[in-house]
């Protein structure tokens, strides 16, 4: 070809050649043009293959070909239009009501018992801890992720991994995941050294904290071919994605994963998750970034879980952990903090209460509470109202209405306030951080 | 190799309904369409040329079937394997880089799985789309001429695959080391221009895979071909490409 073209330009001056010259010349700048331009402008994320200079090479080195490849097959449809559309014709799909999540899980899980599941006679370790961490420590390039972290979990809980941004959680559920290795320390999951490669992921369910999928396949065909990976097939693995979609709220999507938005993408990652029935679900940040009903779709899921599997949960939003968790461990810098039940991390901080207590005078009450032994601050709040900070809960709540009967006082209200999550966090935090 | 059958055919589905369907295998297809139209039109267009230009004649001898494959087997060589190159620089990396393979490689498929999974999916296509292209160019080069030597076509074009899937192992080796594909692309475009070099050399085109391309050619046209050597080295530089791809991949965090 090269050769005939050749050939073809030594004769300018024929006129039927010349046109013939000219239009190709004109197409080969036009197409080559149009698709620069359209790679120049578009976001790598709507390329195909999510790079744009394997196809600038293309487009230049190939001429007409590679421009019309490119064109043709090269780029893909802006996630958000498809979105946007989906969201415009069809109501937002959402998850099930709890009610229904929880059947569906049950569904899941009652599966999974029947054998076909790989983990199905595999006992956690002798000491019960789906999880345990023991002085790991890893460090990326120079950077301490992880130091001397020892943890832990219970099997059956639901465990929220709680942190400030950066303090290692991530790298944590990573290294537990399989995906990154540990410098030093042990790490077993169900008994097992994590290195033991497929045999511990079989038994595990991990959603990253931003989970990519094939942007190509739809909900359906993902939950099938990560089922398959686990061994799945048949009618068990059909069933099972059919639970699955069910308890994610995406039953009737048919468009391609491309265009979810975030929450939808996060509920299939939880759902992918869950398709083998786990016995333990590793799940790193899964409310962050969604807005609130996301967020609740999700704990609504991961509480629908308890009792059914352990779920490791790293979070840095206090709500989320005392909303579905019963045990926690704080982490900061690399290392556990604290980790205990939710409800003994407040009592632990030196049994520390505050009462709010609302007489018809405040001002003498605080006089004469002065003295108490038990009392640790008191503090005017609104409208006749005193917040009193004490170091025992049950002296407190005998000797205060006791008080107030001795000084003729008219008790209008009286209310032990218990510490939120928050309280404990900052209190645990506050100080170590620059 | 567990979780291979199914990744596998992940893989074959994502090049059904991703832009790698159009890539090589339309490379593949506008040789085998080109390569024969080409030769045949080009004395008739230059017959005009000299008829629409007085004084100025270029005469070609009457185009054959064998120039037709000859062209063809060019076409395979440069402008097919370049863009297999091209295409194929992300086939590891890419993914690792969009994350997907972090959310596949956690569930129980092997690391060994993966990276062979991919070679084996876009070696299927090579094969399959050098044989369906062989044959298109066999049968328009029946229609154009006639058959000539077809029967040799077929041993020519099997030796270029062979040196299509060493570079291929190549490529899934520079992926799973350089993280970008454009530098894995880049580095396979370097890899490429080196086995030309090489195939300038006598000694190297019979000893490394360099020599396979000519000696594809030499194939086509009924020469004594060189062929053994480099096919062995092929297949060995191939295969140890994959292997060393597997252990890297092994230990590389994702």
């Amino acid at each position: 070809m090269t050769m005939t073209l050749a050939h073809i330009a030594v004769t300018p001056t024929s006129p039927v050649l010349l046109a013939g010259l000219v239009t190709l010349c004109v197409v080969e700048v036009g197409l080559l043009a149009w698709a620069l331009v359209d790679l120049y402008r578009r976001p790598s994320s709507q390329v195909s293959g999510g790079h744009k200079v394997p196809w600038l090479i293309l487009c230049v080195l190939l001429q007409i070909v590679g421009p019309v490849i490119y064109l043709v097959a090269g780029r893909e449809r802006p996630a958000t239009t498809r979105a946007g559309r989906l969201h415009a014709d069809v109501p937002v799909p959402r998850p099930v009501g709890r009610p229904d999540a929880a059947a569906a899980a049950d569904r899941l899980f009652a599966a999974s018992a029947g054998g076909a599941d790989p983990g199905a006679s595999v006992s956690p370790s002798p000491s019960g801890a789906a999880i345990e961490l023991r002085d790991v420590r890893k460090a990326f390039k120079g950077a301490v992720a992880l130091d001397g972290l020892t943890l832990s979990v219970p099997c059956g809980s639901v465990y929220g991994f709680l942190g400030p941004n950066g303090a290692g959680k991530t790298t944590t559920l990573r290294i537990l995941a399989g995906l990154a290795r540990a410098d030093a320390g042990t790490v077993r999951v169900l008994g097992r050294d994590v290195g033991d490669g497929a045999d511990v992921r079989s038994l595990v369910g991990y959603l990253p904290d931003v989970p990519a999928f094939y942007r190509w396949m739809t909900a359906p065909e993902y939950l099938r071919f990560a089922g398959s990976l686990f061994g799945l097939s048949g009618e068990g693995l059909e069933d099972r994605v059919a639970t699955a979609l069910t308890l994610a709220g995406l039953s009737t999507t048919r468009t391609r994963i491309g265009g979810f938005s975030r929450g939808m993408k996060q509920r299939l990652g939880v759902a992918q998750a869950l398709i083998h029935g786990p016995r333990l679900l590793l799940l790193d940040e899964p409310t962050s970034a969604l807005d609130p009903i996301g967020r609740r779709d999700v704990l609504d899921m991961v509480a629908s879980l308890r009792g059914r599997t352990t779920v490791f949960f790293s979070t840095h939003i206090l709500a989320d952990v005392e909303r579905v968790c019963d045990t926690v461990a704080i982490l900061d810098r690399g290392r556990v903090v604290t980790e205990s039940g939710i409800d003994a991390l407040r009592r632990s901080r030196g049994g520390i209460s505050r009462l709010s207590i609302e007489v018809d005078d405040p001002g003498r009450l605080r006089e004469a509470l002065a003295g108490a032994p038990w009392v640790r601050s008191t503090q005017a709040g609104e409208g006749g109202t005193l917040l009193v900070t004490c170091d025992d809960v049950d002296a407190a709540q005998r000797e205060l209405p006791a008080l107030v009967g001795r000084l003729g006082l008219a008790l209008r209200r009286f209310a032990v306030d218990e510490l939120d999550l928050e309280d404990v966090f900052v209190d645990l935090l506050d100080g170590d951080h620059p | 190799m567990t979780g291979l059958a199914p990744f596998l055919h992940k893989e074959m589905r994502e090049t059904l309904r991703t832009w790698r369907l159009w890539v090589l295998p339309g490379f593949l297809l506008f040789s085998a369409v080109s390569s024969p139209v080409v030769m045949y039109l080009t004395p008739t267009l230059l017959d005009r040329l000299g008829a629409a230009q007085q004084g100025f004649s270029i005469t070609l001898p009457e185009p054959t079937a064998l120039q037709s494959y000859i062209e063809y087997l060019g076409n395979l060589n440069e402008l097919t394997l370049f863009a297999l190159v091209i295409a194929y620089g992300g086939i590891v990396g890419g993914e690792v880089r969009s994350g997907t393979a972090g959310l596949t490689l956690s569930k129980p498929l092997a690391r060994a799985a993966f990276v062979i999974g991919k070679w084996l999916s876009q070696a299927l296509v090579v094969v399959v789309g050098a044989a369906l292209a062989t044959l298109i160019c066999a049968l328009l080069t029946r229609l154009l001429f006639d058959a000539g030597p077809a029967a040799r076509l077929a041993p020519a074009v099997s030796l270029w695959v062979a040196y299509a899937l060493m570079l291929l192992a190549v490529l899934v080796l520079l992926s799973v080391e350089l993280r970008a594909p454009a530098a894995a692309s880049g580095a396979g475009v370097g890899t490429y221009a080196a086995l030309l070099v090489l195939a300038q050399f006598d000694v190297t085109s019979r000893v490394t895979p360099a020599g396979l391309p000519a000696a594809g050619l030499a194939v086509v046209q009924g020469e004594s071909a060189h062929w053994v050597g480099p096919l062995i080295a092929t297949v060995v530089v191939g295969a140890a490409c994959l292997v060393v791809a597997v252990l890297r991949f092994r230990r590389r965090e994702i």
